[in-house]
């Protein structure tokens, strides 16, 4: 009677537990689901101890940085420019990946990872998916270092390179993977190290316009540096803001003297009424203003030889 | 007794796990604009999740800055979540002047998604609020389509 009490009491126990691991198994399985979801959304379930955080005072707060211009600078448009003209794809413009390992510091990695996904956009508009996965391998391992890895899907990315596959998905992705690490950067108060991205992308991006235009000169390649003049100007007043730090110092210093020359080109503009029309079902919205942008070549040249200069500091070693 | 108290811990645990499956969430929806911005190639999503007006108060609304180009076709593509009331309206302003919406109020018609075929090259301001001031979850999309 004794013994059957006790199987009966070791059987309740054994029943506890399972219940208890069960339960522990639906909090854990319910929590991961929780963390897919905020992967892409809101960015919010990681929270890493970081030294890379800017401690200096910031003359704009990292509140209001996220309220200035997004956008800034776009690997894809550049690159649709490029691509629009005709102009073919050339591997000399691009940044080499050789050293991804000695870039260092946080400053290194994250102005590296602007450039590599400038690059990474060139790439994947002109489909050379031969060379994507040195360079998906190249922006995760710089990823990593600044804590943002997470974001970045290497393994998609890589299958479908590989695949040569379902290229719009490559482009996508990738946009998409930057576009999140940047939020996650200024959701929590890293925006120091989502400006120097912007400011790689910038650059690397007026490298290869300025580098187009150099072997294949056009009108709308000439306008499209002259009226990076704008894109600059907003571009320095996200890294005045941490000028305290002798790294971005120095860099503000080198975009000054492109910034010192834009002065000489002239933008004007003339008004018009914007219209909203229906084409083919589709709402369109007319701007009808004019804008005007006067560079002259030989200033041209000097802002490409300038910016060739600036990035080429940037990815040596 | 014990055991009935774990029986409830373990139904109120599966029944959140089971809600959390169904609530739509960003990602999807950014998905989801993606397949409306149909061939235009993803550049930019902006989330807005936004609370009910207040009796007496003004729409709440968001707003987003963006650099612009020249010569350049961009699409703004609108998802609205299924778990709120809200449908979202897309204004777009340059500096200081209102360039079109994706609401017409003279029609009543709400578009999915619009064009902008940009002419300046500059920064440009979307605001987002949700039609009468209805609580709601949105994903709009800016999408290059092709150099004018």
């Amino acid at each position: 009677m004794l013994n059957l009490h006790k199987l009966v009491n070791q059987l309740r126990y054994m029943f506890k537990k399972l219940i208890y691991i069960f339960i522990l198994f639906l909090i854990f399985s319910s929590c991961t689901k929780c963390k897919n979801e905020n992967k892409g959304n809101f960015s919010e379930e990681f929270n890493i101890p970081d030294s890379v955080m800017y401690d200096g005072d910031l003359a704009i707060s990292e509140a209001a940085i996220n309220d200035i211009v997004q956008n800034i600078s776009s690997p894809v448009e550049m690159a649709a420019l490029i691509k629009s003209l005709g102009v073919p794809f050339s591997k000399d413009y691009l940044a080499t990946t050789d050293y991804v390992d000695s870039y260092t510091t946080s400053f290194k990695k994250a102005i590296g990872l602007g450039v590599f996904g400038a690059d990474l956009g060139y790439l994947n508009m002109y489909n050379k998916t031969g060379s994507v996965i040195d360079y998906i391998s190249a922006i995760k391992t710089l990823a990593d270092g600044i804590h943002v890895g997470q974001f970045f899907d290497f393994t998609t990315l890589k299958r479908l390179a590989t695949n040569n596959q379902n290229l719009d998905s490559l482009m996508y992705i990738s946009v998409q993977n930057f576009n999140q690490m940047d939020r996650y950067l200024r959701e929590n108060k890293r925006s120091s190290l989502s400006s120097l991205i912007i400011a790689g992308v910038w650059v690397e991006g007026m490298y290869l316009v300025g580098e187009v235009a150099r072997k294949n000169p056009s009108a709308e390649l000439r306008e499209k540096i002259g009226e990076q003049k704008i894109i600059l100007s907003n571009l320095m007043i996200i890294l005045k803001n941490y000028q305290k730090d002798p790294n971005f110092k120095e860099l503000i210093d080198d975009l000054n003297e492109i910034q010192d020359m834009y002065k000489n080109v002239i933008i004007t503009y003339e008004k018009g009424e914007p219209e909203m029309v229906e084409e083919d079902g589709m709402l369109v919205i007319k701007q009808n203003d004019k804008q005007f942008i006067e560079i002259s070549n030989e200033l041209m040249v000097k802002i490409i030889n300038k910016t060739a200069a600036v990035r080429n500091k940037i990815i040596q070693l | 007794m014990r055991n009935s108290y774990l029986i409830v811990a373990l139904f109120a645990i599966f029944i959140l796990n089971n809600n959390s499956a169904k609530a739509q969430s960003g990602q999807e929806l950014v998905d989801l604009c993606n397949i409306i911005a149909d061939d235009a190639t993803y550049l930019k999503d902006f989330q807005v999740k936004l609370d009910a007006a207040k009796p007496g108060e003004e729409k709440p609304n968001m707003k987003f800055s963006v650099v612009l180009s020249k010569s350049t076709q961009y699409r703004f593509s609108i998802c609205n979540s299924k778990d709120y009331p809200g449908k979202a309206i897309v204004s777009l302003y340059d500096n200081n002047r209102l360039l079109g919406t994706n609401y017409l109020v003279a029609t009543g018609k709400n578009y999915p998604s619009f064009d902008f075929k940009c002419q300046s090259t500059g920064v440009y301001h979307i605001f987002i609020d949700f039609r009468e001031g209805e609580q709601g979850l949105a994903v709009v999309l800016l999408s290059f389509v092709q150099k004018l």
